[in-house]
């Protein structure tokens, strides 16, 4: 009898980390077009932003800081430097993120080693739910997960900048007759997916543990969850994340540890082959 | 279009790219050509180093380097010309080790059995990464190849027992057995040289004939080409098949070799697939030579810079460590800086500096603009393929 109880825990848990990860990647593919594979290594920055100034001696708070806003700075310097630059060839911002991302990782490795590496928890104790003991960390993690992504919906659909990267994510065009300014809205769009990313780099890290590699895992995984949501759809990376989230947790715990990643890539190459737009999905934004 | 000069013509290096195809030009006059004269006298130096004081050890990288080199011109059948890159080529290079590994290990069938079986599932893989590549468009191909491999790298964990798992299975059969290991090792050398040439000169054939011009049109515009009333299908999928085979090819032989072992981290990891991509974009995409010269290059100077003693100034580390990150940053420059890659910028700076030797008058975009028309030869055969469907694209507008 497999207990069910830490599977729904850990499975809300991840998959909430994955909704953080995957709304990120979507909005960036559904405002601008382009796909940033240095996502994964955005979440490693976060992680390790929030490592540097724990260990330095500051609080946790601090480094939770610091895990919002060194990303995003960093995002918005690969949107500066390789996405807006590059914007006429998806081929080359996907070859250009993808190098950043290998360059970011093996920078990590080579300054702080493959050693892994532990993020203090945001909340110490326990609590008992469902007849478990839960950590309390956890608990926070999953709320503040959901309160971003509450406050990312409310962002989007009542502010005016929020509206005004819903219109470019609908048509590029018609939001430039419009006289939105569709650099500033992609500017946007890409510091709020760093922040979101870098913030579950912190998660991950005080969940897990913090590595050189630790985004990649998230990274192909939210290429399942994105995929099966429908590329650029928001509501769809969100059921897709918890989706994903509870087949990996359901498979890893329930059947075998050694299948760790492989439902989600299963996923993946089967949503291709049958739906490619997948659940929430338009085929493309129009250019 | 012939070797008549076009005075005043500001183009005209444009006009005459057409004569650098092989098929519009006699061979007796191209052979001469500096280029090919320089490539000719590089074939002299690869077969002659052997006997020119190198080492073993050194012989030993450099035959690595040819398949790793063999390896990048098969990725760039793909990706340099349809322009649907592939993120998770090592994918093939795997599938043709390790399938020669385990026939010859577990079977006992003979490297000159095994090698051939491997291209072939090597191929069957090709066709079924490629006819899921016929069904999506745009990025999705690129998340598609970028998975292949992890779930190929999960199956051969879970399969430890058959697939040897992380640590990779034990080194098969060599191609040639001899007393003496540097004989052994000069045997390979030439195997591995032989063998690159071979796949250079297919590779180069295949991709100058009009099944490169119709990949090459494809990259720049599927729908034209179907409206052309050319099946797009068929030729991505033999594109596909064509360059997954290469590449088993090249890894079968490898794991044969003194120097390559059936191990994902030489065949399967997913760095493979991302240093094939760094080695091919510095040579220069779409344009075989480039590619299979810049795998060459990345797997020896790769080795050069892990036996170096010194560090790096300001991570302090050595520069064995940052191997990687210092290609990384480089690829990164070139991508920016030379965006066809090394190879066709060397190219156009070579016939540029041959013209102003010639007392030419040098266009601004490179070619000569008078005399002995430069025949194009900087320009990838993408860039001509462009030009000549350029007409047809802009129409399109």
């Amino acid at each position: 009898m497999v207990a069910v109880a830490p599977i729904l825990v850990n499975g809300l848990v991840i998959s909430s980390l994955y909704a953080l990860v995957a709304v990120g990647f979507t909005m960036i593919f559904g405002v601008g077009g382009t796909i940033n594979l240095a996502h994964g290594a955005v979440i490693t920055v976060g992680a390790f932003a929030a490592y540097s100034i724990t260990s330095a001696g500051f609080g946790v708070w601090a480094g939770a800081l610091a895990a919002m806003v060194v990303p995003a700075v960093f995002s918005v310097l690969l949107y500066k430097g390789f996405a807006e630059r590059r914007r006429d060839n998806v081929v080359v911002v996907m070859i250009l993120t993808l190098l950043a991302s290998i360059g970011v990782e093996e920078l990590v490795r080579i300054v702080e080693g493959t050693q892994p590496r532990a993020i203090p928890p945001l909340v110490a104790g326990t609590t008992n739910l469902l007849g478990t003991t839960v950590q309390n960390n956890l608990v926070v993690v999953f709320v503040l997960s959901w309160v971003l992504i509450g406050g990312l919906f409310g962002f989007i659909n009542y502010t005016n900048t929020g509206k005004a990267i819903l219109a470019t994510s609908m048509s590029t065009r018609g939001a430039a007759l419009v006289g939105i300014e569709s650099d500033r809205v992609n500017l946007y769009t890409w510091a709020i997916a760093g922040l979101l990313a870098g913030l579950a780099g912190l998660f991950l890290g005080s969940y897990q543990t913090a590595s050189w590699a630790m985004g990649r895992d998230p990274l192909v995984l939210s290429f399942s969850i994105v995929v099966l949501g429908g590329l650029g759809s928001i509501r769809g990376s969100l059921v897709a994340a918890y989706v994903i989230g509870f087949l990996e947790v359901i498979t890893t715990s329930a059947v075998d540890p050694r299948l760790s990643g492989l439902a989600g890539l299963v996923v993946l190459v089967a949503v291709l082959l049958v739906k490619p737009e997948g659940l929430f999905g338009r085929e493309f934004t129009e250019a | 279009m012939s070797d008549e000069p076009l005075p005043g013509e500001a183009n005209g290096s444009r006009e005459s790219a057409e004569t650098a195809d092989g098929r519009n030009t006699s061979l007796g006059s191209s052979i001469l050509k500096p280029r090919y004269l320089l490539g000719f006298l590089g074939v002299v130096a690869f077969a002659v180093l052997p006997f020119a004081g190198i080492s073993t050890t050194q012989l030993l990288v450099l035959i690595g380097a040819f398949y790793f080199g063999m390896f990048a011109m098969s990725w760039d059948t793909v990706s340099g010309y349809t322009g649907e890159i592939s993120f998770g080529h090592a994918l093939f290079f795997a599938v043709g080790g390790y399938t020669s590994t385990l026939l010859n290990l577990g079977y006992g069938v003979s490297p000159g059995l095994s090698i051939p079986a491997g291209v072939v599932l090597a191929a069957v893989a090709g066709v079924l990464i490629g006819v899921p590549a016929l069904r999506v468009r745009g990025p999705y191909l690129s998340l598609i190849t970028l998975v292949a491999p992890l779930i190929l790298l999960q199956v051969f964990v879970i399969y430890g027992d058959i697939f040897g798992g992380e640590l990779g299975l034990s080194a098969p059969t060599g191609l040639v057995s001899a007393p003496d290991f540097e004989l052994v090792v000069l045997a390979n050398y030439y195997i591995g040289f032989g063998l690159f040439l071979a796949i250079m000169g297919l590779l180069f054939v295949v991709t100058r004939s009009d099944v490169g011009s119709v990949l090459t049109a494809v990259r720049e515009d599927e729908d034209a080409v179907a409206a052309a009333g050319l099946n797009v299908a068929k030729f991505k999928l033999f594109a596909f098949v064509l360059s997954a085979a290469v590449g088993g090819l090249a890894g079968a032989v490898f794991v044969h070799t003194p120097i390559g072992s059936p191990r994902p981290s030489q065949l399967l990891a997913l760095t493979v697939s991302i240093e094939v991509l760094i080695a091919a974009i510095l040579g220069g995409m779409g344009t075989i030579v480039g590619a299979g010269l810049g795998g060459v290059f990345f797997y020896f100077f790769n080795d050069v810079l892990n036996q170096q003693g010194w560090t790096l100034p300001v991570l302090g580390v050595g520069v064995d460590e940052a191997s990687l990150l210092i290609f990384v940053l480089l690829t990164m420059v070139v991508v920016y800086a030379l965006p066809q890659g090394v190879f066709p910028w060397a190219l156009r700076s070579g016939r540029r500096a041959l013209g102003r030797a010639r007392g030419q008058q040098v266009a601004t975009d490179g070619g000569t603009v008078d005399g002995d028309p430069p025949s194009g030869d900087g320009s990838t055969p993408l860039e001509r393929a462009t030009d000549r469907f350029r007409e047809l694209l802009e129409d399109d507008e």
